[in-house]
């Protein structure tokens, strides 16, 4: 079985014989990040600093909630806004493996001023197995390139530190709740965030659009998984579609957008079957997302397995 | 024990990696060109992969020579498994109807393999190829509506091959699979 004290003890001694000086971490609010953050201070304290970058893609509120956490781990942090930069290098791009590949350049553009300023030579990274895994190389097909893997650019000068390489999410989470990580429940929330959940174009107006429906799905989910009505699934959200549809509001011809609704029942993230949301719950979604959100008059459910679709759309 | 993983580059490699891990015997993914001398083991997996191996055959480095020379159990997974088949003979192609996620995997033949399972149980699968014609002194173990060989064995020596994934969390029994195996290999030390 997996041992997760055990595993904290090693990863411990690993990273302190493997960083000499200082580091970063890349923290997106997520338990896998935390995790690593918290394995890499204990192992060289305050040498390390935790940035958290501000896509402009993030879900609602997430900001707020990645401050306090990183209030919480009581690690030395600093937040970076970098909003204009992302939706400026993605203007007009429309190809998903793109898309991608612009967003881990950026990211390790923006670590690697960061690190610079503080001469810090390592960067830690929360990289679990799916992220290589569906990388691809060599004889593995690429699925889609990880922005903390499979679009890291060439020529890049720090030295990654990925202590969670082997781990999948559900011995990620056994080491958070170990480490009392405040985050180890939360849902996986890829890097690219908002970036891929958005088909098409990734412009301000599209990523609001993402960000409120996303919210809508998670608010009314997790109340009715509070109820007891439902079973909170492993990962669930919304997504944008770039199909626009005639439908009919106030008597008036309306011809908007698409949200597609994704939940699915998972342990590792590598198989998942869709999750049988009841269908007054999927009726609540719809019609808040149909009437809050005046761009958007359709909502679709995701009945896809993995494989053959992926979580994620993109 | 100890029960290597080659690896034919397949997503659940590392998966099959986990459920050993997790069963308490020494394990590692292998290069699929690693020696057979550099193999001291008890049993081995091959793993599935992106080479279709209809077509890239050449991929599949030296699996070859662990099923002609190995003197350990092997069990082979979906690439791993048509591999298998058309070494010794038998022929693996195009699947009529490829199958992705949720089968049903219906249990022809009593085997050690799938000892205590049920007749029928459920087994995930992602595959574009299937064994075809079985080799000869094989065995077919079990099917699926639209695959005919979900599983077979070779009855000469410890040979198992398996179409869909005991590797994944999504496929029932796949835990009691392995251990199935490793009480094979632990027999055959």
């Amino acid at each position: 079985m997996f041992d997760a004290s055990n595993f904290i003890d090693e990863a411990i001694q690993k990273v302190r014989e493997e960083i000499d000086g200082k580091a970063v971490v890349a923290t997106s609010g997520g338990v896998d990040s935390a995790v690593a953050a918290i394995i890499v201070s204990r192992a060289i304290g305050d040498n390390l600093l935790s940035i958290y970058v501000d896509t402009g893609l993030m879900r609602k509120g997430e900001k707020e909630q990645v401050t306090s956490m990183l209030e919480d781990l009581d690690v030395n942090y600093e937040i970076v806004d970098a909003k204009d930069e992302f939706f400026e290098a993605l203007e007009g791009v429309l190809d998903p493996e793109e898309k991608r590949m612009i967003i881990g350049g950026k990211f390790i553009e923006i670590f690697e001023r960061e690190a610079k300023k503080i001469g810090a030579e390592y960067l830690v990274q929360g990289t679990i197995a799916p992220d290589w895994i569906e990388s691809g190389g060599d004889l593995r097909d690429t699925i889609k390139s990880h922005h903390n893997v499979g679009a890291l650019p060439e020529g890049m000068e720090l030295k990654l530190v990925e202590p969670l390489r082997d781990l999948y999410k559900d011995e990620v989470r056994k080491v958070g709740r170990e480490l009392g990580v405040t985050v180890s429940e939360r849902q996986p929330f890829p890097g690219p965030a908002l970036a891929i959940r958005i088909l098409g174009e990734v412009t301000p107006e599209a990523a609001e659009t993402a960000r409120d429906a996303c919210a809508i799905v998670e608010e009314e989910i997790e109340k009715s998984a509070e109820k007891g009505d439902m079973e909170l699934p492993w990962q669930y959200f919304a997504g944008l579609l770039p199909i626009r549809s005639v439908g009919v509001r106030g008597d008036i011809r309306a011809y908007g957008y698409t949200i597609f609704i994704r939940a699915v029942q998972s342990v590792d993230g590598m198989t998942a079957s869709y999750s049988r949301i009841p269908h007054e719950v999927l009726d609540k979604i719809s019609i808040r997302i149909t009437n809050e959100l005046p761009q958007v008059n359709r909502v679709v459910y995701d009945i896809t397995n993995k494989p053959p679709g992926t979580i994620e759309w993109e | 024990m100890k029960v290597f993983v080659v690896d034919n580059g397949g997503q659940w490699t590392h998966r099959e990696w986990r459920v050993l891990r997790y069963l308490d015997v020494e394990t590692k993914i292998v290069l699929n060109t690693t020696p057979l001398e550099e193999l001291e083991v008890d049993g081995l997996v091959l793993s599935g992969g992106a080479p279709r191996v209809g077509l890239d055959a050449g991929m599949m480095g030296n699996n070859a020579e662990y099923l002609e020379k190995g003197e350990f159990p092997i069990l082979g997974i979906c690439a791993g498994h048509q591999f298998m088949a058309i070494h010794f003979g038998g022929e693996a192609g195009p699947s009529g109807i490829p199958e992705f996620g949720r089968t049903e995997i219906v249990v022809d033949e009593e085997d050690e393999l799938f000892e205590g399972l049920p007749k029928a149980f459920q087994g995930w699968e992602s595959h574009n190829d299937e064994v075809t014609v079985l080799p000869e002194d094989f065995i077919g173990l079990a099917h699926s509506n639209n695959c005919k060989c979900q599983a077979m064995k070779y009855l000469k020596r410890p040979i198992y091959g398996v179409q869909f994934h005991p590797e994944v969390e999504h496929t029932d029994y796949g835990n009691d699979i392995f251990k199935n195996f490793l009480n094979v290999c632990e027999e055959n030390r």
